[in-house]
């Protein structure tokens, strides 16, 4: 399969310590952005213990982003768990080419993290809420 | 006082026009889908360089001053903006850039903020597509603001600080919004319409007391005034927190586009084919008069439009026999009916001639009035105003002397 953008080891490293770090409590997130001009991807800020609400501050509202979320799942029988969700970023408003870029690189990036569960954000910050997230895991 | 500077620019309606910073270019739409630019030589503007990318018809069109940069909206649903690069050949050339608005109707108006940072577009989309360059991208982003329009938003006023936006629609309504985006503006400091407003906050919602649609909206100079123009024949001025709002009732016909002239004073014109002066303050508003001065306009009698008639009359007018009402009768009786070469003039009303150009300079409805000239003290001395008859018209911000109005002119003719 050819690959469109390239993921640099570096990447790889940042994504393994993050699926193994040691959660608590609280929602983590690592976001990744593509560089147009060299074509590989990038890490961009890390967080632990993120609120949805400050996530969506910090992302872009017209650019589009990969983000990795250990989320923090209350289940119903008082369980916590963190599964490993994988945000497609997608604005509609954002740069056309950027945006297929993005979409031609997703399942590379997607292998890459080795997370299974992906939910799609095409309109903006209205759509990262708890709620949205918890019907699509399916609580 | 000067008599207002009129051009004829074609004769087909001009949908839009603006000028450059120093008033030596003018650009605007013969009613098709490209726009003209036009060069002022001496008494006349000739046609320079044509801007063809649209594929349906420009609705709005607005030249930022400081940045030179042109933006046009149409109804294909896009908008570009124009910037004007020196080609191989030396020669100016202007490139547009596609703007995506993401609406699904057509784009009515356009105006460029007063920092020529964003522009706002009104659509039919009952939306308002506010745009921003983002310069990683090397892309125009747009921003909707939807809620809660309910009907085409007809026309948009950027507030002084560049972040508040007035808009009146087809919903009766005239809102200001908040347009503020998040990296390109600066946090502004709190108005009268309020204080820390994230996107598409509404500060204020407002409507004349027949309704109708709203036309034009306009900020004051300062921004602490709102005025917008509605279907039912009204100026209405919101001071926000202080009185509920002063409209003007005018016997007129409806007003389609304003312009503040100074902080008490603006101009507004529309179906009645003049510019009409208003002024007042929070306690109180009215109309002070025209400023056509129907004298310097179309003369009364019926003799002297030969030239527009296509020599028709060129023999009246010589002995008894031509001011003769009867004689004018009879040889009037055969026009009736008849369109005139005078482009897109109706009859008169209480015109007995038959004579079909009317009495003031514009010889259809006004659509556009925009600040032409600034004099030294901060107010708008001159107003130029295009319309529906294809002319272009220059006029003084000042009541001629002696004008009771028009209606006291045409009193004063049936008394013959």
């Amino acid at each position: 399969m050819s690959h469109t953008v390239d993921i640099p080891q570096e990447l790889k490293d940042s994504l393994r310590k993050f699926r193994f770090a040691r959660r608590s409590a609280g929602s983590a997130a690592i976001i990744v952005k593509i560089n147009k001009q060299k074509l590989i991807m990038e890490e961009v800020e890390q967080f632990d213990n993120i609120s949805l609400e400050d996530l969506a501050e910090e992302l872009p509202e017209m650019s589009p982003r990969y983000v990795v979320l250990s989320y923090e799942l209350k289940h119903k029988d008082g369980r916590v768990s963190f599964p490993l969700v994988l945000v497609n970023w997608a604005p509609s408003g954002s740069e056309t080419s950027l945006l297929t870029l993005h979409a031609s690189a997703f399942i590379d990036f997607q292998q890459t993290a080795d997370v299974s569960k992906v939910i799609e954000i095409r309109d903006g910050a209205d759509s990262l809420t708890k709620e949205n997230i918890d019907s699509k895991l399916g609580v | 006082m000067a008599a207002p500077e009129v051009f004829t620019i074609a004769q087909v309606p001009l949908t839009a026009h603006a000028f450059n910073a120093d008033r030596s270019k003018l650009i605007t739409s013969l009613n098709t889908n490209e726009a003209q630019i036009y060069g002022r030589q001496g008494n006349e503007w000739k046609p320079e360089v044509t801007l063809s990318e649209h594929d349906k018809l420009i609705t709005s069109i607005d030249w930022a001053p400081n940045s030179n940069r042109i933006v046009t909206a149409s109804q294909d649903r896009n908008a570009y903006v124009w910037s004007q690069t020196t080609g191989a050949d030396g020669n100016s050339v202007w490139k547009p850039t596609l703007v995506l608005l993401r609406i699904n109707r057509a784009a009515t108006y356009v105006r460029w903020s007063p920092k020529e940072d964003k522009f706002a577009v009104a659509s039919g989309a009952r939306a308002i597509a506010v745009c921003s360059f983002d310069a990683d991208n090397d892309w125009w982003v747009s921003r909707l603001l939807k809620k809660p329009i309910r009907s085409t938003v007809l026309s948009v006023d950027w507030h002084p600080n560049n972040v508040l936006l007035a808009a009146g629609t087809a919903d009766m309504k005239a809102r200001v919004f908040s347009a503020y985006i998040k990296d390109v503006d600066s946090r502004p400091s709190p108005s009268v319409w309020g204080e820390k407003l994230p996107f598409n906050t509404i500060c204020g919602e407002y409507a004349s007391p027949a309704g109708g649609w709203v036309h034009s909206v306009a900020f004051s100079p300062s921004g602490d005034v709102l005025a917008f123009a509605s279907h039912d024949s009204t100026i209405s001025i919101v001071y926000p927190g202080g009185p509920a709002v002063i409209t003007v009732r005018n016997s007129t016909l409806p007003y389609v586009s304003l312009t503040w002239t100074s902080e008490d004073a603006l101009v507004a014109a529309g179906h009645d084919c003049q510019p009409v002066l208003f002024s007042g303050s929070a306690e109180g508003w009215k109309a002070i008069g025209s400023l056509d001065d129907a004298k310097s306009g179309a003369p009364l009698t019926p003799v002297s439009t030969g030239s527009s008639s296509g020599g028709r009359f060129a023999s009246a007018g010589v002995g008894r026999l031509g001011t003769n009402e009867a004689f004018a009768r009879f040889r009037n009786a055969d026009t009736l009916g008849k369109s005139s070469a005078t482009p897109g003039s109706p009859v008169s009303g209480g015109d007995s001639s038959g004579d079909t150009e009317l009495m003031t300079v514009h010889q259809n409805t006004i659509t556009s009035v925009r600040p032409y000239e600034i004099s030294a003290n901060g107010n708008v001395a001159k107003v130029s105003t295009s319309g529906v008859d294809g002319k272009l018209v220059i006029w003084n911000v000042s009541v001629p002397a002696g004008t009771g109005g028009l209606s006291s002119r045409l009193g004063g003719m049936h008394l013959r």
